[in-house]
């Protein structure tokens, strides 16, 4: 029994170093982008903090490396894989995505994406999220290419998509108390044909 | 053994009855239940393929696989059922029943340990394949999954229990799994409350309202909430102490009482305000599981445990 303990205390340590390492550096990573309570200096120190952090638990490593690899399988497989920043250090606002429908016959419809419950909706509004937080503008236009072939396939006799991709500005409780309500912004607008024509992405 | 060592044995290791696994089980056998119901018209166009759904599981999977290969995924399971000639939505489907059934099965408590690694891996299958429209909740599930997979199953209140005679082990092995969920809360709790506290918008009550009235979070209509705002800056450091906090007040029997109500209602009010439901229900079962039954005097329900234990054995 006792050989059993030091082996449940030996995953016990490590699981743990894990989990306060990727709640660290995910820590340090939301001072990094700011804004926060903390003054500006502390952004590149936060920077450099959780860069030194990813390399200590082999997160600087090349992605095909083995150590990496059976890591990264571990974190997910136990679910401590990212840290417990909810909502924090700030609410972000949301975003929209509208399609502008174009039939052959010169009629227009618009159309957002749908989901048939309300769990499905949390989900589809994680999605929004990821799209308009994304980095990589490709993978953006990837995305929103993919949703917008959902939409398509229930409108097969469409000519071409336009998809409007906007975030929403939330009011503050004094704006809202002035008669102020949430405003639409645009923020990307991508043009989809059905022959598979070059994307033209258009930025605001 | 060094008088610390003995310290952090005995802390780790404390003879536990199985209280908190029958909680976790039937917990998380009413999560799996409800997640699984209520994605139920939605799961194969959330998690169906290219050109098939909403958003393409096989991109989430390829970006999954720069990470690692064997990090578990619904595509394993559809190339499985594409060698015997099942198409990819009877496989989705499958998947979902199967993930239903184990939901079921663990509410009940039959075949404990064989349901809770299937609804680990379906449900870790699911999050990581939809790794696009998953949340939170996800998150909490898969940790939550693992622990009691790990756990010694069956507890007392199980089937498994009462029909099949199945007994689980040492009763300081209970106490360590427990002691594992209750450290790993902590952690969750503080990281949450550390990173909320460092926004200014908590502190003056404004990250409550856009919580509140942010899409499709809107349950309660803004006129409504908008009488409300003296409440918002109080509610806004009471949630950042509540939760940095939790550390140091869960431990103690006098304050743990308290603590356990009030981050159980803030989870409460999240999900009725916010209908985060799901959301809301596994944090209340992971915080009922891990310190719920340490509100009855420990002692008392070890040694019922035990009786029980030598009754039916």
């Amino acid at each position: 029994m006792l050989r059993q303990k030091y082996f449940y205390l030996a995953w016990f340590g490590l699981h743990f170093l894990l989990i306060i390492t990727f709640s660290c550096r995910d820590t340090l990573g939301l001072i990094a982008q700011g804004p926060t309570i903390f003054p500006p200096s502390f952004k590149r120190f936060s920077q450099k903090a959780e860069t030194a952090v990813s390399a200590a638990v082999g997160q600087r490593l090349a992605a095909s490396n083995p150590v990496r690899q059976a890591l990264a399988t571990y974190l997910h497989i136990a679910g401590i894989e990212a840290g417990y920043g909810y909502f924090a250090p700030n609410v972000p606002g949301s975003y929209k995505l509208v399609f502008e429908l174009r039939y052959p016959d010169g009629r227009m419809e618009y159309e957002l994406p749908r989901v048939s419950s309300a769990a499905a909706g949390l989900r589809l509004a994680g999605l929004l999220d990821q799209i308009g937080r994304s980095r990589y503008n490709a993978l953006r236009e990837h995305l929103v290419k993919i949703v917008a072939q959902s939409i398509w396939s229930e409108h097969p006799e469409v000519k071409t998509i336009r998809a409007v991709f906007g975030s929403i500005r939330l009011p503050s409780v004094s704006e809202f108390e002035q008669g102020k309500r949430e405003s639409y912004q645009f923020l990307y607008g991508y043009d989809f044909s059905l022959r598979e024509e070059p994307v033209i992405p258009e930025r605001r | 053994m060094q008088p610390l060592g003995k310290r952090l044995f005995e802390f780790l290791f404390p003879a536990e009855s199985d209280n908190w696994l029958g909680v976790l089980r039937l917990g998380l056998g009413l999560q799996v239940t409800l997640y699984s119901l209520s994605l139920r018209n939605d799961w194969n166009y959330l998690l169906a393929g290219t050109g098939q759904g909403l958003i393409s599981r096989d991109l989430a999977e390829a970006l999954l696989s720069v990470e690692s290969h064997f990090i578990p995924r619904l595509g394993w399971l559809v190339a499985l059922g594409a060698h015997v000639g099942l198409r990819e939505e009877t496989i989705l489907s499958v998947g979902w029943i199967c993930l239903f059934g184990a939901g079921c099965s663990l509410l009940l408590g039959l075949f404990c340990r064989v349901s809770a690694i299937l609804a680990w891996f379906l449900h870790l299958c699911a999050a990581k394949s939809g790794g696009f429209v998953s949340y939170g909740v996800d998150n909490f599930m898969t940790i939550a999954l693992f622990y009691l997979m790990l756990s010694p199953l069956p507890d007392r209140y199980s089937l498994d229990w009462r029909l099949r005679k199945s007994r689980s082990k040492d009763p300081q092995l209970l106490g360590f799994w427990r002691r594992v969920l209750q450290l790993h809360l902590c952690l969750i709790y503080f990281f949450s409350g550390l990173t909320k506290c460092l926004g200014s918008g908590w502190w003056d009550g404004s990250n409550v309202w856009r919580a509140l009235i942010r899409p499709p979070f809107g349950v309660i209509d803004p006129e409504i909430l908008v009488r409300w705002k003296y409440v918002f800056p109080i509610a806004g450091v009471f949630i950042c102490l509540l939760e940095t906090a939790y550390p140091l007040f869960i431990w103690s029997r006098s304050t743990r009482k308290i603590w356990l109500i009030c981050i159980c209602a803030m989870h409460a009010g999240i999900g009725l305000a916010m209908g985060m439901y799901l959301f809301a229900l596994i944090m209340i079962i992971l915080n009922l599981a891990a310190f719920g039954p340490g509100l009855i005097p420990a002692g008392s329900s070890l040694s019922r445990y035990r009786r029980t234990e030598t009754a039916i054995g």
